[in-house]
C-alpha cells in the first residue's frame, strides 16, 4: 500500500517529468515513505533525488534552550538551499505529518519570534518561487501524530489506524489509484468552473455561531485540484484535495465566524475559537485554549488580520465522513469549509502572478507574511452566492452542494 | 536502553564533545554533520539531542544538524542514472563553507553502516565518491589548516553494532557498542571533562619528545612489513590538542590515543601488511598488502576488495602516495577491547597506522601559508583522498632514524621504547 501510495504521488501529485530532479522536504520519521517515493521517482525516470530532513525535537530543543535574542537566526544558506532547487525548477515534495503538540508549554512569545524571523528570512522570500515549477504536500502516520489522533490506541496500533485512514481518503485502497484520481479531478475541475463563471460578488455564511459575509474580487479565480506552473507541468498540489477556493477581497469580510475544528498551528493547538470580522479586519478573537498563540498570529504583521483564502467543500467529503479529527490542516481542511487569514494566492486573481503587490493589492489580494487556514464548515451551514445585482443563490446547504454540475 | 546510566553518560559524553572537543565559545554557531553520509544518521539523534543542549548551555548562538540517511544513497547508487553521480546538495558545502569564514564550530557524528555499499556496482560507488571528494575539497582544505575549532565523534546505530557484534541481539549489539564509546571516550568517568585534560597532557609529552629528536625517518619491523618512512624536514608532532586559526584549542577526535605527523611524499621504501580491515566508502578493503617505491605505492594486493583499494588510489596522483603517519601503542585502551570497529576513528586508535593521500597542513611547520606546490615541495602530500589504514601489532617495532644514520628505538613489540 506505502508503494501504491508512493506512486500516487509521483505520478498525479507532482506528475514528475523524465530527467526531472526532486527535492523533499521531511521529518526522520517520514523516511519509509520517503525512500519508496525516491524508489518510485527513479523508476519514474527522475536524475536526482534529495532529502532536506528536518528534526522536530531538534526544533523544540533550540525554542527551550537557546537566548532568546538569537532566536530570530536564519542562517543565508537555509534560504540558498531553496533557491538552487526552483530556479532549476526541480520538483519539490513537502510532507507534512507534525506533532501537533510539538510546542506544548514553550512560551509563546519565543515561539513568535522564531517563526516570524523564518518567515520574514526564508517564507516570504520563496513565496516568489510559488508557481515556478511543479510541487505537492502529502502527509505520513508519524506515531506522535497518531498518538494525538487515536490517544487510545497503543502507539503501533494508533500509527496503523492512521494509515489507513490516510490510505482511505487519499483514494490509495482502491483497485487502480490513478483512474480514481483522474475522475475525482474532473470533477473538481467542474465545481471550480461553475464558480469562475458565476464570478459572485459576495459570499455568505451561515451556521451556528456564524453569520459571515465575505466580498470577493471582481478578478477573482477559482482554483482546485490542479495547478499549472511554469515549467509547463500540472499536477495536483495536495493529496487529499476536495476544495476549490478564491481570494476573499482583504477589505470586505464582516461578521463572526465559529471554527467547527481545532487549528493546529506548528505545534500548539487553538480550540474552540470564534473570530470577528470588520470591514476585512479581523477585529476581536476569543479561544477557549490557545488564545494567546492566536492572537500572535494576527499580530505578525498589518495584513495577518485580513483573510486571503476562502475555499468551499461538502460535509460529505471522505475526510469529513472518516469522523475523524486530523490535527494537521492537509486533511482538517479538506473535510470543512475553511478561510485563511493572510496572504493570497497570486493564481487567485486573473494576472496576479504579474501584478506588483500595489496592484495586487488594489484588485482584493491581501499579502502577509502568513497564510494560516481554519475550519468554518459544518454539516449546518448554509453558504449563498450573492450576484453583482444582489440576487441570492444557494451554493450549498446544510454543508452540501446546493447545485449541479 | 534508556536506563538511568546510560542517559547520564550520554550527557557525560556530550559535555565532552562540547567542552573539550569542540571547545565551544559563548556566540559561536555549531553545525553538525557527516559528509559521507551526506548527514549525520538519525540513530545519531540521542548524542545530537545532548550535544545540542550542552551547546546552547555554553552560550552557542545557533546549532544546526544536516541529517542524512544512508539508506537514500543506496538507493539512488541502485536506482538512479549512471550520468547523474555528479548531483550534489550545494547546501552542504556552502553551510558548511559559510561556518568556516564566520569563525564558527564544525562537528561530525559518525554512526555508519560499515556494509552500506555492500553488493554494489564498484563503478557506480566510485562514480559517486569521487563527486563526493570533489565537491567537499573546499571544506577538506579549510580543514586541513584547522581554520575553525572542529572535532569528529561517533554514536552507535543498529546496522553497525550489529557488524561488530553479530552473535548478538540488536538491542544487546547497541548498547554494547554504546557502552565502549562510553569508556573510549572516558564518558563513564564522573569528571569526563577532568579526565580529558590530563589524557591530553599525557598524549603532549610523547608528541614532545618525538618533537625534540627530529627524526629524518622511521623504520618499521613486523610480520609482512619491513618498511621506511622519512620524514621532512619542519615536520611537526601532533597530538589530542591544537589551536584553530580562529584562536580556540581543540581536540580534534574522540576518542583520540595518536600522536601523528606527515612523512616525506618522497620516501617511502619497503612492503607494509595491513593489520586491520579498512572500511572504505561503504566497503570492508581486507588482507591488503602495499609495496612502496620512491614514495609511491607501486603494488596492492588484497584479499577482498581489491578493485576498490584500486579505485582508491587511482582517484589522483597524491593517492599513491602517503600523508600521515601516527604512532598509538597496541596497549590502548581501544586495542584493549579486542574486537574491530571497522571504524577509522576508533581503529585507527587502536593500532599505528599510515594514511593514503593528503597530508595535513598543520603537520609541517608553516604549513598553513604553503601553496600547493611549495607544500609538495616541503614534503607534503596533496590529494582528494586522506584514507587511514592500520599497521601496527604488538609484534610491531619502530626505530627511529637520525640525521647521522644512528637508530634508537621508538617502539617495540608494539609499545613505547621510551620514557617520558
Amino acid at each position: 500500500m506505502l508503494t501504491k501510495y508512493a506512486d500516487v504521488v509521483v505520478k498525479v501529485g507532482l506528475n514528475l517529468r523524465n530527467d526531472q530532479r526532486l527535492s523533499i522536504r521531511g521529518i526522520i520519521e517520514d523516511a519509509p515513505f520517503i525512500r519508496k517515493v525516491t524508489e518510485s521517482a527513479y523508476k519514474a525516470g527522475a536524475r536526482y533525488v534529495d532529502v532536506l530532513w528536518a528534526d522536530e525535537p531538534s526544533a523544540r530543543i533550540r525554542l527551550e534552550h537557546a537566548d532568546f535574542e538569537t532566536l530570530t537566526e536564519v542562517p543565508e544558506w537555509t534560504l540558498s538551499r531553496f533557491e538552487e532547487y526552483y530556479k532549476r525548477g526541480d520538483a519539490e515534495l513537502a510532507i507534512s505529518s507534525s506533532n501537533p503538540d510539538l510546542l506544548n508549554g514553550i512560551d509563546p512569545e519565543r515561539i513568535a519570534i522564531s517563526r516570524k524571523a523564518r518567515l520574514e528570512k526564508l517564507v516570504e522570500p520563496l513565496r516568489k518561487y510559488e508557481n515556478v515549477s511543479n510541487w505537492c504536500v502529502v502527509a505520513t502516520a508519524t506515531p506522535s501524530w497518531a498518538k494525538k489522533v487515536f490517544p487510545n490506541l497503543p502507539v503501533e496500533e494508533a500509527q496503523a489506524r492512521l494509515w489507513e485512514a490516510i490510505f482511505n481518503v487519499c483514494r490509495i485502497d482502491v483497485p487502480d489509484p490513478v483512474s480514481a484520481w483522474k475522475d475525482h479531478t474532473e470533477k473538481l475541475e467542474k465545481y471550480k468552473d461553475y464558480f469562475n463563471a458565476k464570478n459572485y460578488s459576495a459570499l455568505q455564511y451561515k451556521a451556528p455561531g456564524t453569520d459571515l459575509t465575505i466580498g470577493l474580487p471582481k478578478n477573482q479565480v477559482w482554483n482546485g485540484a490542479q495547478e499549472s506552473f511554469k515549467n509547463g507541468i500540472t499536477c495536483t498540489v495536495n493529496i487529499p484535495t476536495e476544495e476549490v477556493f478564491t481570494a476573499p477581497h482583504k477589505d470586505k469580510a464582516d461578521g463572526v465566524v465559529t471554527a467547527s475544528r481545532p487549528l493546529n498551528l506548528l505545534g500548539t493547538l487553538v480550540e474552540d475559537f470564534t473570530v470577528t470580522f470588520e470591514n476585512g479586519r479581523a477585529v476581536k478573537v476569543i479561544a477557549k485554549k490557545g488564545e494567546d498563540d492566536l492572537r500572535k498570529l494576527i499580530e505578525t504583521d498589518e495584513n495577518a488580520v485580513r483573510l486571503g483564502e476562502a475555499a468551499l467543500v461538502p460535509n460529505s467529503s471522505p475526510i469529513s465522513q472518516s469522523g475523524i479529527q486530523f490535527y494537521n490542516t492537509l486533511f482538517d481542511e479538506n473535510a470543512a469549509s475553511h478561510i485563511a487569514l493572510g496572504s493570497a494566492y497570486r493564481s487567485s486573481i486573473k494576472g496576479g502572478e504579474d501584478m506588483t503587490d500595489e496592484e495586487f493589492a488594489a484588485n482584493g489580494g491581501n499579502k502577509s507574511l502568513i497564510h494560516t487556514d481554519f475550519m468554518i464548515g459544518s454539516g449546518k451551514m448554509d453558504v449563498d452566492g450573492i450576484c453583482e445585482d444582489g440576487t441570492r443563490e444557494p451554493v450549498m446547504r446544510d454543508g452540501e452542494w446546493a447545485f449541479d454540475v | 536502553m534508556a536506563n538511568k546510566n546510560h542517559q547520564e553518560q550520554l550527557r557525560n559524553y556530550a559535555q565532552a564533545v562540547v567542552k573539550v572537543g569542540l571547545n565551544l565559545r559563548v556566540g559561536q554557531r555549531l553545525i553538525i554533520t557527516n559528509a559521507a553520509a551526506r548527514g549525520v544518521p538519525p540513530a545519531a539523534r540521542p548524542l545530537v539531542y545532548e550535544i545540542a543542549k550542552a551547546a546552547y548551555a555554553a552560550g552557542a548562538r545557533y546549532v544546526e544538524v544536516i541529517w542524512g540517511d544512508e539508506e537514500m544513497l543506496r538507493i539512488r547508487l541502485q536506482n538512479a542514472p549512471a550520468d547523474s553521480f555528479g548531483e550534489y546538495p550545494k547546501f552542504h558545502i556552502s553551510a558548511v563553507m559559510d561556518m568556516i569564514k564566520n569563525g564558527d564550530a564544525l562537528l561530525s557524528i559518525s554512526a555508519n553502516d560499515p556494509d552500506v555499499f555492500a553488493g554494489l556496482d564498484a563503478e557506480r560507488v566510485g562514480a559517486l565518491q569521487k563527486s563526493h571528494l570533489q565537491n567537499n575539497q573546499e571544506i577538506g582544505i579549510q580543514v586541513s589548516r584547522n581554520a575553525v575549532n572542529w572535532c569528529v565523534v561517533a554514536a552507535a546505530s543498529p546496522a553497525w553494532a550489529a557488524k561488530i557484534f553479530p552473535d548478538l541481539k540488536p538491542d544487546e549489539a547497541e548498547e554494547k557498542l554504546w557502552r565502549a564509546i562510553f569508556e573510549t571516550t572516558r564518558a563513564t568517568q564522573p569528571d569526563s571533562v577532568a579526565a580529558w585534560m590530563e589524557h591530553i597532557q599525557n598524549l603532549g609529552k610523547r608528541g614532545k619528545y618525538m618533537q625534540a629528536k627530529k627524526y629524518t625517518a622511521l623504520h618499521y619491523k613486523a610480520p609482512g612489513t619491513d618498511f621506511t618512512l622519512g620524514l621532512p624536514q619542519g615536520h611537526r608532532w601532533v597530538s589530542a590538542r591544537m589551536p584553530a586559526e580562529n584562536g580556540v584549542d581543540f581536540t580534534a577526535n574522540m576518542p583520540t590515543e595518536e600522536i601523528f605527523t606527515l612523512p616525506d611524499r618522497h620516501r617511502a621504501e619497503g612492503t607494509v601488511t595491513a593489520t586491520f580491515p579498512l572500511s572504505y566508502g561503504g566497503n570492508l578493503i581486507e588482507g591488503f598488502i602495499v609495496t612502496f617505491e620512491n614514495g609511491r605505492i607501486v603494488k596492492v594486493t588484497a584479499k577482498k576488495n581489491e578493485a576498490i583499494l584500486q579505485k582508491l588510489i587511482d582517484t589522483d596522483e597524491g593517492s599513491t602516495r602517503l600523508g600521515e603517519v601516527a604512532l598509538v601503542p597496541a596497549s590502548s585502551p581501544i586495542a584493549q577491547r579486542g574486537h574491530l570497529f571497522y571504524n577509522t576513528l576508533f581503529d585507527e586508535n587502536a593500532s599505528c597506522h599510515i594514511a593514503i593521500g593528503r597530508a595535513y597542513r598543520f603537520t609541517l611547520t608553516g604549513g598553513e601559508e604553503l601553496n600547493d606546490e611549495e607544500f609538495i615541495a616541503a614534503g607534503g602530500n596533496v590529494s582528494l583522498n586522506h584514507v587511514d589504514f592500520m599497521i601496527g601489532s604488538p609484534q610491531m617495532d619502530i626505530d627511529g632514524i637520525q640525521e647521522d644514520g644512528s637508530r634508537e628505538p621508538v617502539m617495540r613489540q608494539g609499545e613505547w621504547a621510551f620514557e617520558v
